[in-house]
């Protein structure tokens, strides 16, 4: 086992995990939108393929050619829903993060100018392919932004799963929707983390959102106290062990899009709870990688890797 | 039996009969509805259908009137000669109306308009005039004079304004229509307020009407058909957010229909009524039209041409298009353009539709995410002239009296009404004013609020045309200018498209809950007074009871009666019936 003070720093690039997301960025340069999208129709029916849409939606200044694109090719479904995603990536870099109280009315109006575009393309775009789960899975991020409501978010997702079940970005969305800061309550949230993880395949990704759901309501907290009191409970810690062994841990786990941040939110929990034999399982898993979530809630998100995976692999 | 329509003429008046076994049904149709009206007049049609009918009082035989937008009918099921009466009888009081009914006609007309609920739609669309008085209430009722009523009759109840419809075993025999002269009247002009389609605004409160105006004809029907069952599809069957979620259609007779379209919702599963509403119109406008349902829509349309009363049903509304100058088109005719219709045909009135859907959602909810323009509630200039600024805390936006007209400034944007636009200007005898624009905008103008003095409110009434005048009896709460509490509305009066009350805005609609404590308390309070009554009446001839014990006894009893009846007083004042 190498000792914790030569691992190297963690790498948060995606590509590093998923070396087809530089392929993807550089087509979306060279405007290839027939390579992307062959990439799109090569996963099996049902998959969640929603990275191939928020690999393109990433790359900047790309809402220009695809503009460009959708109005040239107005039923081109594909094409309208990158553009969808990429309208809501610039509104959100114009809201930023920060809590809806730091942000200026103007930030908030050309927020939603965006997502208003978004959701226009998305609406017709899911009206002539009401399977489409790209589209859908990007209508429960509108829904949110626009503050649409629980119910119209609820239905949304209740149209994507009809045909896309135990859809991994869809669940992820509507947790974030059910969260306190989105107008949703704890109770909600974990009730359907739970249910995201009881109606999945054994070894699906799906029960890592158990995990997710814990770190947004630990992060929630106030105060030291708050925080620690809730690390301390026992049925948190024996949910994420169930939720570790179903998904991450399970034999028939495959590592998915979206694995690193399954690791990582399961590494950062058990270290918060002081769990170090259980968070030193994840950070191995992880090797160096990381991904935005969860680190970004923590002050220096590499840092903060690096301190708890010292800690874990130290005692673990 | 045979499907076919006669034609005929009657003294002069055009008529359709049908044979029809059974009671005989007949109809007298003119040419005139609310949509004929002005401001000032809004009213004086119901009101001549109310008088023309007053003769008949009760009988055996069933009879009725109806005012719509542009058509007004007078319509009657009995035998023959119950049939030939009434209708000769309806002729002579067009000829010679009951004019010593006309004060309690009115009142009844006020008691069935605090019955109604309109919708708010028509306002939206087309303005404070035209088709759009349907949404106001019939103001001009209360100030309309014989004279004005015998005039009215002249111009729009005439035989060649008018249409007769017979269904019965043969045509009825010594049937005469003794009517004035006249001129066949064209329909109503169409007015617009609104600038962009789709459009929406929020009013009212849960569910959401969508109503669109198409081309008539058999794939508008069609689509009418197959998007209420869309909506009944995706929003009760499969999301279970909708109680009632259905289309409707109806001719408008010059050429275009209109498709009005709801789905209710419990408040909490508002958003998800909304969401799904604009899905169901995005499918159909996306050509996602279900075979099936095309099928099942045609299939019921056409069991009801095939019918054997269609001929029947059809009269009424075959009377409307001959007034309305429409071609007439057999029950073959109707088949043959109900089979040919396809899918493609229903995708095009949905995107037709679109262009010109106008949606209300309730107050509080929004739709520029979908797309839908807010339907104006602001003007886009502001008028020169006095400026008046509200007394006392939250008095409103200041207002501006102008020689062109009247401007409030709100925070978001000018609200404006230019005397040569003005639909119509109420008027209290203590000063105050609400003028409306055609746009349906309206400001009022309160002089004791703004410190507006009456030469300023004299300028207004002189640059009002005379015909748009609209006096109302006098108020007992008007806006002052000293802190009331009851200012705290003073933002919205007056302010957009409110459709003025006869006492400005509209209070809360009465809860359930309200009404409970109402109805409780009203008759805790009502047995009480009894009580106090019988105290006070029989206490001071009581010969046990001292003055002293009965004065105290009075007060006391008649105290607790006023708190008892203070619930249900406030709850009466403060709200609306639900």
């Amino acid at each position: 086992m190498p000792s914790a003070a030569v691992l190297p720093p963690p790498d948060f690039a995606v590509a590093s995990a998923f070396p087809e997301h530089r392929w993807l960025q550089q087509a979306a340069q060279a405007h290839d939108w027939s390579a992307i999208r062959a990439f799109a129709e090569k996963f099996p029916r049902g998959a969640d393929r929603t990275f191939v849409v928020t690999t393109v939606a990433d790359v900047p200044e790309i809402e220009y050619p695809l503009r460009e694109f959708v109005a040239a090719n107005p039923d081109d479904l594909f094409a309208a829903t990158l553009l969808a995603a990429r309208e809501v990536i610039v509104g959100w870099n114009i809201r930023t993060a920060a809590r809806a109280s730091q942000v200026s009315r103007e930030q908030f109006q050309t927020f939603h100018h965006h997502l208003r575009q978004a959701e226009q393309l998305l609406i017709r775009v899911t009206a002539a392919d009401p399977a489409y789960d790209l589209a859908w899975a990007e209508r429960l991020t509108t829904v949110r932004g626009l503050q649409l409501g629980q119910n119209e978010a609820r239905r949304r997702y209740d149209r994507l799963t009809r045909h896309h079940p135990c859809h991994f970005t869809g669940q992820a969305r509507l947790l974030q929707q059910l969260c306190p800061k989105w107008s949703g309550n704890w109770a909600a949230m974990h009730s359907f983390a739970r249910e995201c993880m009881l109606t999945a395949p054994a070894g699906a990704l799906n029960a890592s959102l158990v995990a997710e759901a814990h770190v947004e309501h630990w992060v929630d907290l106030k105060t030291k106290n708050e925080r620690a009191e809730y690390l301390r409970r026992p049925d948190v810690h024996r949910e994420l062990v169930e939720a570790a062994d179903r998904s991450v841990l399970h034999p028939a786990f495959r590592r998915s899009y979206g694995w690193v941040t399954a690791y990582g939110a399961f590494a950062a929990m058990f270290s918060l709870i002081g769990d170090l034999p259980r968070a030193a399982v994840h950070f191995r898993a992880l090797g160096n990688l990381a991904s935005e979530y969860p680190w970004a809630y923590f002050d220096k998100p590499a840092d903060a890797y690096v301190r708890y995976r010292n800690a874990a692999l130290a005692k673990g | 039996m045979s499907q076919a329509i006669q034609h005929a003429e009657i003294d002069g008046v055009p008529a359709l009969f049908a044979r029809h076994s059974g009671p005989m049904q007949a109809g007298l149709v003119f040419r005139v509805g609310v949509a004929d009206e002005t401001f000032g007049r809004a009213g004086i049609t119901h009101l001549v259908e109310h008088l023309a009918l007053h003769r008949h009082g009760l009988t055996d035989y069933h009879f009725n009137g109806a005012t719509k937008a542009a058509f007004t009918h007078f319509h009657v099921q009995g035998n023959e000669q119950e049939v030939v009466a009434y209708l000769h009888s309806v002729c002579a009081s067009l000829a010679n109306l009951p004019m010593e009914r006309l004060e309690t006609e009115k009142e009844i007309l006020r008691t069935e308009e605090a019955g109604r609920e309109s919708s708010q739609i028509p306002l939206w669309r087309y303005g404070a005039r035209g088709y759009g008085l349907a949404s106001y209430p019939e103001f001009g009722v209360a100030q309309l004079r014989s004279d004005d009523l015998r005039q009215w009759v002249e111009t729009w109840f005439t035989r060649d304004n008018a249409a007769l419809w017979v269904a019965g075993e043969q045509p009825p025999s010594g049937l005469t229509l003794r009517l004035a002269r006249g001129a066949r009247r064209p329909m109503p002009a169409v007015t617009s307020a609104l600038p962009a389609c789709p459009a929406y605004f929020a009013d009212g409160r849960g569910g959401m009407l969508v109503e669109a105006v198409v081309g008539d004809g058999a794939a508008a029907r069609l689509y009418a058909g197959v998007l209420g069952r869309a909506l009944f599809r995706d929003l009760r069957q499969d999301g279970g957010y909708s109680y009632t979620a259905t289309a409707g259609y109806e001719p408008r007779r010059d050429g275009f229909a209109t498709v009005t379209a709801l789905a209710d919702a419990l408040p909490e599963k508002q958003d998800a009524v909304l969401g799904g509403f604009v899905d169901v119109l995005a499918a159909l406008q996306a050509g996602r039209i279900e075979q099936a349902d095309v099928d099942a829509v045609r299939a019921q349309a056409d069991a009801t041409l095939t019918a054997s009363d269609a001929a029947v049903q059809r009269l009424p509304g075959t009377a409307e298009l001959l007034l309305a100058g429409r071609p007439l088109r057999g029950i073959d005719e109707q088949r043959a353009e109900l089979w040919a219709a396809t899918a493609t045909d229903v995708h095009a009135v949905a995107r037709e539709a679109m262009a010109t859907t106008l949606a209300q959602v309730p107050r509080g909810e929004r739709l520029d995410w979908a797309g839908f323009a807010l339907a104006p509630t602001h003007s886009s200039h502001t008028v020169q002239g006095r400026r008046f600024v509200a007394e006392g805390q939250d008095g409103g936006p200041p207002l501006i009296i102008g020689s062109e007209g009247v401007s409030l400034v709100t925070d978001d944007g000018p609200v404006t009404v230019l005397y040569r636009e003005c639909a119509a200007k109420l008027g209290w005898p203590d000063g105050g004013r609400i003028l409306i624009g055609h746009d349906g905008l309206s400001v009022q103008v309160e002089p004791e609020l703004y410190g507006a003095d009456s030469q300023a409110i004299a300028a207004i009434d002189a640059a009002v045309h005379p015909s748009s005048v609209v006096w109302l009896p006098p108020r007992q709460n008007r806006p002052r200018a000293k802190p009331a509490p009851e200012r705290a509305a003073g933002e919205r009066r007056g302010n957009g498209r409110q459709r003025p009350g006869r006492s400005g805005p509209a209070p809360a609609r009465r809860t359930r809950g309200q009404t409970a404590v109402m109805l409780f308390f009203g008759v805790v309070a009502a047995l009480w007074s009894g009580l106090a009554l019988l105290i006070t009446v029989f206490g001071a001839t009581d010969p046990q009871t001292t003055t002293g014990d009965w004065i105290a006894m009075t007060v006391f009893f008649w105290l607790v009666a006023a708190a008892l009846a203070a619930p249900p007083w406030w709850i009466v004042r403060r709200t609306r019936r639900p």
